[in-house]
C-alpha cells in the first residue's frame, strides 16, 4: 500500500466516513519530521490537511507530543493551526505522526537568502515580534503544554537548558570544538538573573519558521518541535541571533532594528529586557544553535549521508556560530 | 571537521541517487536538488582553502601551546606532531588532537585567571572561525 493509501484507511476509520485523499505532496522544510500536504474529502467536503511523520528511527516520544500541545495550547490565541490528531503509537503509518490544518497561501523564507521581506519587513517585524511578546504573556496556567512540559524555577531556567545542550554537544560531537567549550565555560561562570516569569518557549522562533502573505501579515506560527517552559529571553535571544539576520546588520531577523524589536517585545510580552540577561541568552542560543548543528553533523553521517538538509546545518551553519560564538566572546571580554 | 569535504560530495551524489516515493518525486525533490546545488557551491570554496585552512590552524594551535610552556610541558609536546601527508584526513586527524589540548590550555588559563593569555586565545579562535569561514553567495529571497 502506498502511504496515500494507509492515510486514507486511516482517516476513514478516524472521521467515522469514507475519506479519500487527493493531492498527497511531501513539502521541504525542516529535518526533524517528514511533512505532507494533502487534501482531505470527507462526505464531499474537503480539508486541507498537513501530515507530520516522525522520520525513521529518531525523535522521543515526549517531542512530538509537545509539539501537538502547543498547536492545542496556542491554536486561537496566536497564528497557529488547528491540531486535529495525534497517532503516538502511529502503526498504520508506520510511525507516530500528527495531522493539523494546512494555511495556505503563506511563503516561509529561507534563512539564507537575503532581504527576502522586501517592502513588507517592517511590518512582519512589527508583527513577528509582538507575536513572540504574546506567547511569552501568555499565562502557562491550564495550558495543554503543562500535561507534559516541566516548569523549572525561574532561578534555574539557565542551568536545565545549557545542560540540556551542553549535554547534546558532549554525545554527539565527532571533531573537538574549542570555540563552543570556551562559551559553555563562560556562561557557567557568568550565569543570568533569574527569569522574570517562566513562560511558553516555542524553542525555534525565528525568520523561515512562519508563513506570511507577502503583504506583511503572518498567517502561521510552526515548528513547535523544541517548545518547552523556561524564560522567554530564550525565544527573543534566539530570533535575534545573527544566524537568522539575512546578512543585514542594520535590522534583526532582516526585518526591524534591534531597539525596536526588543521594545515591541517588551510591550507586548509585559517584561523587562534586563540587557545582561539578553547577553547571556545570545551567547547561549549561538551555543545551542551549535549543538543542534552538532546533532545534525551526525544524524547526516548515521543516516548515510542522504539528507543534504543535515548537511548545510552540520556544516554552514555549524561554521557560521562558530564565526558568532567567537565574536560574542571577545564583545563579551571588551575586544574588537 | 564534520562533516568533510568527501562526505559532502557523497553525500550529494546519494541525494539524489534514488528514486523517491511518489509523494516526494515534486515540490520536496525539487527543494532537496537546490539544496544539493548549494552544497556544491560552497564544496567548492572548501576544495580551494580547506586545505591551506587546516595547515594555518594547526600551525597557530602548535604556536599557542608552545608558548604556554609555564602551564606544563605536555602542551608542548602535544605540539610536536606533524601534518603528515598534506590530505584533509590527515590534517583533520592532527587538528582534533591540536584541539583537544587547546581546550585543556584555555581551561588551565582561565582557571589561573592570566587575562592576557586568555585574550589571546579568544583572538585565536575569532581567526580560526574565520579561516573555517563559507562565503553564502547573495541568494535573493522570494
Amino acid at each position: 500500500m502506498t502511504l496515500a493509501d494507509c492515510l486514507e484507511a486511516y482517516l476513514t476509520r478516524h472521521f467515522g466516513s469514507p475519506t479519500i485523499v487527493e493531492g498527497l505532496s511531501r513539502i521541504p522544510g525542516g529535518a526533524s519530521r517528514e511533512t505532507y500536504r494533502f487534501d482531505a474529502v470527507i462526505d464531499g467536503v474537503t480539508r486541507p490537511l498537513i501530515l507530520r511523520r516522525d522520520p525513521t528511527g529518531s525523535l522521543i516520544d515526549t517531542d512530538r507530543r509537545l509539539e501537538y500541545l502547543a498547536f492545542q495550547s496556542f491554536h486561537g490565541r496566536a497564528p497557529v493551526p488547528e491540531p486535529i490528531v495525534l497517532e503516538g503509537e502511529g502503526t498504520e503509518l508506520e510511525r507516530p505522526f500528527f495531522i493539523m490544518s494546512r494555511v495556505d497561501g503563506g511563503a516561509a523564507a529561507s534563512p539564507f537568502t537575503v532581504q527576502p521581506y522586501g517592502a513588507h519587513a517592517q511590518a512582519i517585524g512589527e508583527a513577528f515580534f509582538e507575536v513572540l511578546g504574546a506567547i511569552a504573556a501568555t499565562d502557562t496556567a491550564g495550558l495543554p503544554l503543562t500535561e507534559a512540559a516541566e516548569a523549572p524555577a525561574p532561578d534555574a531556567c539557565w542551568r536545565v537548558a545549557l545542560d540540556h545542550w551542553a549535554g547534546v554537544i558532549d554525545a554527539d560531537e565527532q571533531h573537538p570544538q574549542p570555540i563552543v567549550r570556551a562559551a559553555i565555560r563562560r556562561l557557567r561562570r557568568d550565569p543570568p538573573p533569574p527569569a522574570s516569569a517562566v513562560r511558553v518557549v516555542h524553542g525555534d522562533y525565528r525568520t523561515g519558521n512562519f508563513l506570511h502573505d507577502g503583504q506583511g501579515r503572518i498567517l502561521a506560527i510552526l515548528d513547535w518541535e523544541m517548545v518547552h517552559l523556561g524564560d522567554p529571553l530564550e525565544d527573543l535571544a534566539w530570533a535575534i541571533d545573527p544566524l537568522w539576520g539575512h546578512y543585514d546588520d542594520a535590522r534583526v531577523a532582516g526585518m526591524i532594528p534591534r531597539d525596536e524589536a526588543l521594545a515591541i517585545w517588551s510591550r507586548t510580552s509585559g517584561l523587562p529586557v534586563d540587557p545582561r540577561a539578553l547577553a547571556w541568552w545570545s551567547l547561549f542560543n549561538a551555543v545551542k544553535g551549535q549543538a543542534i548543528w552538532t546533532s545534525a553533523a551526525r544524524e547526516y553521517r548515521d543516516g548515510g549521508f542522504r539528507d543534504p538538509v543535515l548537511a548545510i546545518s552540520g556544516w554552514y551553519t555549524a561554521r557560521r556560530h562558530d564565526q558568532i560564538l567567537a565574536s560574542q566572546l571577545m564583545s563579551l571580554e571588551g575586544l574588537s | 571537521m564534520t562533516p568533510s569535504l568527501p562526505d559532502i560530495l557523497v553525500g550529494n551524489f546519494m541525494c539524489v541517487a534514488e528514486a523517491p516515493p511518489p509523494e516526494s518525486a515534486g515540490e520536496f525533490m525539487a527543494g532537496r536538488v537546490a539544496v544539493v546545488a548549494l552544497l556544491s557551491l560552497l564544496a567548492a570554496q572548501e576544495a580551494e582553502r580547506g586545505i591551506a585552512a587546516r595547515v594555518w590552524e594547526n600551525s597557530a594551535i602548535r604556536a599557542a601551546l608552545v608558548e604556554a610552556a609555564s602551564y606544563g610541558a605536555g602542551f608542548a609536546e602535544a605540539a610536536s606532531e606533524g601534518d603528515g601527508d598534506l590530505s584533509m584526513t590527515a590534517l583533520d586527524r592532527v587538528n582534533a588532537a591540536l584541539r583537544r589540548a587547546l581546550i585543556s590550555l584555555h581551561e588551565a588559563v582561565e582557571a589561573a585567571g592570566d587575562t592576557a593569555r586568555d585574550q589571546a586565545i579568544l583572538r585565536l579562535y575569532r581567526d580560526m572561525a574565520h579561516a573555517r569561514r563559507l562565503d553564502m553567495p547573495p541568494l535573493p529571497g522570494r
